[in-house]
């Protein structure tokens, strides 16, 4: 089993001189193929932390974070940003789409930018549509959708470029529970056919029924708590 | 330009009330040029369309035709330079006519020329005149407008002589005055008539000497003669009274659009830009380059300024034909094309500031963030 995610001994502290928090203090975490990963914690514990840290967009204060086998460490901006195009896909709290995209267009977008063939693009966007259950809605603009259906075509764009790892940052903070639960259980359906991995980030303790791992962000670190799954 | 052709389609309204404004500017812009060249033309064709290069003027003339004097000795020298064809007298006076057939009074300038030289008018309609002739003028066709035809008989208000027209030429105006060509003969003749009587008799000085020269020319006469100024043709026309006055002002409402331009577009795509700093922050998150999120703004910019800039040129020529022949309207291709470039550029110098905004913003905001 090879390490999609792998953070060692990772830091991040906010502030300098005598006001210094730290967010997240030795933190450890391995996450390997067709693993699901959920992080919980309450507000204000440090999950969007974590996330961008993980996620490439923040750098942490020490330690050392690997992507795919990749190291983070010495990387600059724009290797960074490349290294999120196509081993990244993100979900972010309420979709966010690119209004003025439609929804084909919203994948065909980041396969563009990872360089991809466009009829292998279009191949893949309807595959991706279609398994999702919106590809009667691909011509449609966001605006025109409902809140679980612009999730769900997220999740489409989060694997478009086949990425190694999602992280998913409240993605059913904007929906209703029985949505939510839906588009948990469809980012677990991909994890498991596409052979990667997934990384949630959530407050809410009722949609872990698909993760293979629940760890709880207590104090900069992260503690497994199997028995806690509830089962509905 | 995949985003930003996408965002116009969606938001086409927006886009729309930005292209309007765009093509309002771009077209006062090519209009008030075009208005500041008809109107630099109709004040000094005269000037432009002689073939002369250079021009002699007295050293303390300010480079002022009719202000500066010159007699033979000058036209010698000048000539011993550059050879008999390429030196030729001119002799300005501004004077007003009446027309004895038309009831008109007209201020005009009279340009006292050698009839064979490179100075003579090229008539349009009716005859020349030679150097030997008497009583005869070549007129500016705009003196038309007055009633004055062919075989007119013009009186000269100051000196009480009169011609008569034996010819037209185009686009001979000096100061905004139409043009009146006679011949030395005749000059002779009007000056000593008014003048202090037969002493003087030989020969009148004349104003300026007109040269087809190189720079070396140029140098030597000047080395050869004290007391004279060889100028340009361009700092001949900026001389003429009220040319630079009218040009400078009109120059500037030029200047002041192209500001106008970059600004109005500046504060709209920056307003625009700020309302989408959380989309910018998702498209950096997901991986799009910085330098791709610039060549979309800029693109966009691009689009809008090259399309308002192209509808606004029908418009110029639209316009330009609606006209009406008393208004002086004049567009040249090089002054269209370094119009068209000054604006694009001034558009793409305001989306700048919206590029700078857009670099400024971090890909961390895609996280943790509720929003649209
Ligand atoms: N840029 C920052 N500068 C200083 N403190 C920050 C910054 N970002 C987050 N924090 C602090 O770090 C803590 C964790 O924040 P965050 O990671 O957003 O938590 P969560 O996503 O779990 O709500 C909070 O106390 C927050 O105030
Ligand atoms: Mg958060």
């Amino acid at each position: 089993m090879s390490a999609k995610l792998l953070m060692k001994q990772v830091t991040k502290t906010y502030g300098d001189g005598d006001s210094t928090l730290s967010v997240l203090s030795n933190l450890n975490l391995q996450v390997n193929e067709g693993e699901f990963v959920a992080v919980l914690g309450p507000s204000g514990s440090g999950k969007s932390t974590f996330l961008s840290a993980a996620g490439a967009l923040l750098t942490p204060t020490s330690g050392e974070i690997f992507i795919d086998g990749e190291s983070l460490t010495n990387k600059d901006k724009g290797e960074l940003t490349k290294l999120r195009l196509e081993k990244i896909g993100f979900m972010f709290q309420s979709a966010q789409l690119l209004p003025y995209l439609k929804v084909e267009e919203q994948l065909l977008y980041v396969a563009r930018l990872a360089k991809l063939d466009t009829r292998e693009a279009k191949q893949r966007a309807a595959y991706l549509l279609k398994r999702l259950e919106i590809w009667e809605r691909r011509d449609r603009y966001p605006e025109q959708l409902s809140g679980g259906e612009k999730q769900r075509v997220a999740i489409a764009r989060a694997w478009m470029n086949k990425p190694a790892i999602l992280f998913a940052d409240e993605p059913t903070a904007s929906l209703d529970f029985n949505r939510g639960r839906e588009v948990v259980r469809m980012i677990a359906d991909e994890v498991k056919s596409e052979g990667k991995a997934a990384v949630m980030v959530t407050h809410d303790e009722r949609m872990l029924e698909w993760c293979d791992r629940v760890l709880y962000l207590e104090e900069g670190h992260l503690i497994e708590k199997k028995s806690l799954v509830t089962v509905h | 330009m995949f985003l930003a052709l996408r965002e116009i389609r969606h938001s086409k309204a927006r886009y729309m009330l930005i292209l309007v404004i765009l093509l309002l500017v771009s077209f006062l812009v090519l209009f008030v040029t075009g208005l500041a060249r008809g109107l630099a033309y109709a004040n000094i064709s005269a000037i432009e369309n002689m073939p002369s290069n250079y021009y002699v003027v007295q050293g303390d003339a300010d480079h002022t035709f009719r202000r500066s004097q010159l007699n033979d000795a000058e036209l010698k020298a000048a000539r011993a330079v550059v050879g008999d064809k390429n030196a030729t007298p001119l002799a300005v006076q501004m004077s007003t006519i009446t027309a004895a057939d038309a009831d008109v009074k007209a201020d005009i300038t009279f340009f006292a020329v050698d009839m064979d030289g490179m100075l003579a008018p090229k008539v349009i309609q009716g005859e020349g005149i030679s150097n030997e002739s008497q009583g005869s003028v070549i007129v500016d066709q705009k003196l038309e407008q007055s009633g004055i035809t062919i075989g007119s008989t013009i009186r000269d208000q100051a000196s009480g002589m009169s011609w008569k027209v034996a010819g037209f030429v185009q686009d001979s105006s000096y100061s905004h005055t139409p043009v009146v060509f006679i011949n030395n003969r005749d000059w002779q003749e009007m000056k000593q008539g008014v003048g202090q009587g037969a002493a003087e008799a030989q020969s009148v000085p004349y104003n300026v000497i007109a040269l087809h020269a190189d720079t070396g020319q140029v140098k030597e006469i000047t080395g050869q003669l004290d007391n004279v100024e060889v100028i340009t043709q361009k700092q001949a026309i900026s001389s003429i009274p009220g040319y630079s006055a009218e040009q400078n002002s009109l120059l500037m409402m030029i200047v002041f659009l192209f500001v106008i331009a970059a600004f109005v577009l500046a504060v709209f795509f920056y307003v625009i830009t700020i309302q989408k700093t959380s989309q910018f922050g998702i498209l950096k998150a997901m991986g799009t380059k910085m330098s791709y999120l610039a060549w979309s703004v800029v693109g966009q910019v691009m689009i809008l300024s090259v399309a308002s800039l192209c509808i606004s040129l029908l418009l110029t020529f639209g316009m330009n034909r609606a006209l009406p022949e008393s208004m002086p309207f004049q567009l040249d291709a090089s002054t269209i094309i370094l119009t068209s470039c000054l604006f694009v550029a001034m558009s793409l110098l305001g989306a700048l500031i919206s590029v700078a905004k857009v670099a400024k913003v971090d890909a961390l905001e895609a996280i943790g963030r509720t929003g649209a």
